[in-house]
């Protein structure tokens, strides 16, 4: 297996296999290697945790990358604190003067804080894991080191991580209850609005209504990318919503082989994936390893990518239950085709705008700013579910990808991918404006 | 030495009429008995045995009443002797039995070499064992007797089936994780086994059932009515990766093939954790339960005319979500493990009961989680009745089973739970239905007659059962197929026997227990 590679090197005999990886018999795991552990787990943890939908992974991924970047940056003169440029983020400890710190220790400490407390609801199979890189990791990275030394920076890691949490933990979005669903919601009953769409008794209510009053990370408030209302509601043929929605039938009557992978690679679903923050965090480390980018440089981006999409989902939701809008699924059936079937689920909450479009348009934003524009990728992220790689030319080429993708699958119209893009775009701004760098 | 209330108490029986409810159907009352009647255990150890915790009830001294074995996970497995008379309290007494093994997580009673003696086949964490059953309820290992390969897997779920011709069952065994795994166990899930006969001999090296994902319930089921079974499996997608349930044709001399969206079978991904079945909707094809974690399934044919294995889940219309707990003021989602389809009111519908209990922990989820006994309208719908029958335990069950300990015609309860003292209730209701218990013999192999149909005309009601060997969670029940009749004094009974062969209808006395076998009339078994 592929995966967790440096995982693997952990373990007995092989902890040679670390070695041939690069690392000399004396070395201990590299911050790299650190950081990568630790974003497998949280990666393989969003699938197997129940409260990980979405929203909820974009939360978590952001926190990770902040923490990631801040347990870097304290030791790095080139490099700015996002202190006082997120939201509600204050001056982080700092470090001691004139002392010395392993920066793999410190690291490790501050991930290990920041993960075991976000996934502390993960079942007992995430529990072991995460006590297993959480004690083997850190006793392999400690390794050799001076007692002082280590005992500094993991008090400085450990820092982080508190400084962190008691960040995190005034958002709104720290406790997840009922899995996200609520246990009453007044569903509205025009013609237009949203309804269910499962037989799902716990899917009678929409997720996370609330999840667009949280406290962004870079965009002042939900509200602040807000986007126009979608098509008026009408059954009239003639109309533009009637069209749009006829669209998504005839499409997704007639999908072609390209289009029903296009629309299996990015299904992202929860629970069953790494959800769409996921993928795009999945992408970004495909993208660095290519890169054999430092530390700095990956920190920076996982960090900037993870507060993209999760001010991307706040956004999107104070949109949604704004607009409260029906699902194609809904309307097809109602006036199109009683018996109308679609090649994805149904996600159970309102349709406007798209969240995969919005987190998306900001996730390319923010990756475009930081590798380029016509920076091509692979991506392999779907590959456990024994999907094939894609290609892409560009970030935007993937995000539009992404959108499309839900019109296909025949759980969004057009008009909530085209302007979901738009809105991340405007999200992912905040985001690249970060100043991260000296220099 | 037994002594028979039971003659009285179906005297009293006889004639009366279902108490039925003002606004549904009537309750049953349950008393619990497991601080009299003998059975203790829990099921315990830490991460593998988080799942299994299996009841096998099942009769081994030849006096028709069900002993028990429970599974105890790091501890023993533990076996007791049914001591209980007709009618009267359960009693057990524990006995060594050569079952006490340890790293069990579950067990399946089957007359593996149809020699009328019932063996069992222990799931465990490391080797599976068949144990030859030798009378008065002692047991030896056979694996190296009939060359059954134990492996060294985490089993987790099994289902047995005779292939058409075969003279030795066929054993499907289910594989969870690969417990090496401590870093990213999930994707590891290891190869399910397909145990086939090897001719008269015992069994061949087992074929691995690929792709494997991590089931924790298999069932020989004749979904299609084909006359050959299929092997339905629930998987545990917390595991898996591109994983889904499935449904292998088996079908003999062939190798296992998969069912597959070319031939209609439809993606579904959900914590499968256990099977029941029954044709509840009388269309002459079985239905699945499904237990999960939130939302439980209930499939059925969506066109059994296609012939397509196309499904579509009802549990929403019928009431049997059972998604949360429905006592309490813990409202988070449920964990469901060991689901069976009975009639425990003898009003001539099958009921469902579901053991519910949180995995691990795992706070996103209903620590106190009441086990469900969901009763049927007659529009097919269901109510729960738990907590007014009294079986709403919130321990964190697993495994469990429905038999008529005392036969005295209602169907009592076990439940084993993990961390937690088994359970054990006696089905004390006041004035239920009338019923039937038939027990099923052949001659030759199969001896059980393991994927018969046993149908039961009472009024204008017919109530089919297949005879099968597995579902649940990780334990079975053999010996007597039971019947509610409601108010019915009689019924009629036929037996559509495993090579096709469809027995005479005969008309049976109500509240009686009654041997069939092909060609022959019914012949009344009274309890000691």
């Amino acid at each position: 297996m592929a995966r967790y590679h440096w995982l693997r090197t952990l373990g007995g005999a092989a902890i040679s296999v670390m070695f041939a990886l690069g690392a000399s018999a004396q070395s201990r795991p590299a911050p790299e290697q650190v950081l990568s552990v630790w974003y497998e787990l949280v990666l393989d943890l969003v699938r197997h945790t129940p409260t990980y939908t979405p929203p909820v992974a974009s939360r978590t991924l952001a926190y990770v990358g902040v923490t990631a970047y801040e347990a870097t940056a304290s030791g790095n003169d080139g490099l700015i604190s996002l202190a006082g440029q997120l939201n509600g983020l204050t001056d982080l400890p700092a470090r001691e003067t004139g002392q010395a710190y392993d920066e793999a220790t410190v690291l490790q400490a501050a991930l290990a804080g920041v993960v075991t407390h976000e996934f502390s609801n993960t079942g007992p199979t995430g529990q072991r894991a995460l006590a297993a890189v959480r004690d083997k990791l850190g006793a392999a990275v400690a390794e050799g080191l001076p007692a002082d030394l280590r005992d500094r920076s993991l008090d400085h890691g450990q820092a982080i991580a508190a400084h962190i949490l008691a960040w995190a933990a005034t958002d709104k979005g720290a406790v997840v209850e009922n899995m996200g669903f609520p246990q009453d919601y007044p569903v509205a009953e025009t013609p237009a609005n949203w309804v269910p769409t499962s037989k799902i008794s716990l899917q009678q209510h929409p997720l996370l209504p609330d999840w667009g009053q949280n406290r962004p990370f870079a965009m002042p408030d939900g509200a602040t990318c807000d986007l126009p209302p979608p098509p008026d509601y009408s059954e009239d043929k003639g109309s533009e919503f009637y069209r749009q929605a006829l669209e998504v039938y005839e499409v997704g009557k007639s999908l072609t082989p390209e289009q029903k992978a296009i629309a299996l690679f990015w299904a992202d679903d929860a629970m069953l994936s790494r959800t769409p923050p996921g993928h795009w965090i999945s992408i970004a480390l495909q993208v660095l390893d290519a890169e054999k980018a430092d530390m700095p440089r990956r920190t920076e981006a996982l960090a900037k990518l993870g507060i993209a999409v999760a001010d991307a989902f706040i956004g999107c939701w104070n949109a949604k239950y704004q607009y409260d809008l029906l699902r194609p699924v809904t309307y097809i059936r109602r006036v199109i085709d009683p018996n109308w079937e679609t090649l994805l689920t149904t996600p159970p909450f309102p349709e406007y705008p798209s969240g995969h479009s919005t987190q998306s348009g900001a996730a390319a934003t923010v990756m475009t700013a930081l590798f380029g524009e016509g920076h091509a990728f692979d991506d392999n992220t779907p590959s456990t579910d024994g999907l094939p790689p894609r290609s892409f030319a560009s970030f935007w080429t993937a995000a539009d990808e992404a959108g499309i993708s839900r019109l296909y699958g025949g759980i969004h119209y057009r008009a909530a991918i085209d302007r979901g893009l738009d809105q991340g775009r405007c999200i992912g701004a905040y985001a690249t404006a970060l100043k991260t760098r000296r220099n | 030495m037994r002594h028979s209330v039971q003659g009285a108490a179906l005297l009293l029986l006889a004639g009366l009429s279902v108490a039925a409810a003002e606004d549904g159907p009537p309750i049953p009352k349950f008393a619990e008995d497991t601080a009299s009647a003998g059975v203790v255990g829990t099921y315990k150890g830490e991460w593998q045995y988080m799942v299994g915790g299996g009841a096998a009830s099942f009769d081994c001294n030849g006096d028709r009443y069900a002993d028990l074995l429970l599974a105890g996970g790091e501890s023993p497995a533990r076996f007791f002797r049914n001591t209980s008379m007709a009618g009267g309290s359960l009693t057990f007494a524990e006995q060594v039995s050569g079952l006490e093994v340890d790293s069990v997580t579950g067990a399946y009673p089957l007359d593996v070499d149809s020699d009328g003696i019932m063996d069992l086949v222990l799931l465990r964490v490391g080797a599976n064992i068949i144990m030859r059953g030798l009378g008065e309820c002692r047991f030896d290992p056979a694996n190296d007797l009939w060359g059954f390969e134990g492996g060294d897997g985490w089993s987790t779920a099994l289902a047995a089936t005779w292939e058409k011709g075969a003279g030795w069952p066929t054993i499907a065994v289910g594989n969870y994780i690969d417990r090496a795994e401590e870093f990213s166990p999930w994707g590891s899930c290891t190869d399910n086994w397909l145990h086939r006969p090897a001719g008269d001999k015992g069994f061949a090296p087992p074929l691995a059932l690929k792709p494997s994902y991590c089931a924790l319930s298999m069932l020989f089921t004749d979904w299609n009515r084909s006359g050959m079974p299929s092997l339905r499996v629930s998987n545990d997608r917390e595991y898996y990766e591109g994983g889904q349930e499935q449904m292998w044709q088996i079908l003999p001399g062939q190798a296992p093939a998969l069912l597959t969206e070319k031939d209609g079978w439809k993606k579904l991904k959900i914590w499968g954790m256990g099977i029941a079945s029954a044709d509840l909707d009388a269309d002459g094809y079985p239905d699945y339960y499904l237990t999960s974690m939130a939302d439980n399934k209930l499939q059925v044919l969506a066109d059994p005319k296609s012939g397509k294995p196309v499904y579509k889940d009802v549990a929403f219309a019928k009431g049997v979500t059972a998604h949360r707990p429905y006592t309490g003021d813990d409202l988070k989602p449920s964990t469901g493990w060991h689901a069976q389809f009975d009639d425990v009111n003898n009003d001539g519908l099958l009921d469902l009961f579901v053991a519910k209990g949180n995995v691990s922990a795992m706070p996103d989820f209903a620590m106190k989680d009441p086990n469900n006994l969901l009763l049927q309208n007659p529009d097919g719908t269901f109510i729960e009745a738990g907590d007014k029958a009294g079986v709403a335990s919130t321990d964190s069950a697993r495994g469990a089973a429905l038999a008529d300990f005392n036969m005295d015609g209602l169907l009592d309860l076990v439940v084993v739970n993990r961390n937690a003292p088994v359970q054990i209730w006696r089905n004390v209701s006041d004035a239920p239905g009338n019923w039937l218990g038939l027990a099923l013999h052949q001659p030759g192999a199969n001896p059980d007659a393991t994927g018969a149909w046993i149908e039961v005309k009472a009024g204008d009601r017919v109530t089919r059962r297949e005879v099968t060997v597995g579902g649940g969670h990780a334990g079975g029940q053999a010996g007597w197929w039971h019947f509610g009749l409601a108010a019915s004094p009689e019924a009629e009974v036929r037996v559509i026997w495993p090579d096709g062969t469809a027995g005479d209808w005969q008309t049976l006395a109500a509240n009686g227990f009654y041997d069939l076998a092909p060609g022959q009339a019914a012949t009344v078994w009274t309890a000691p």
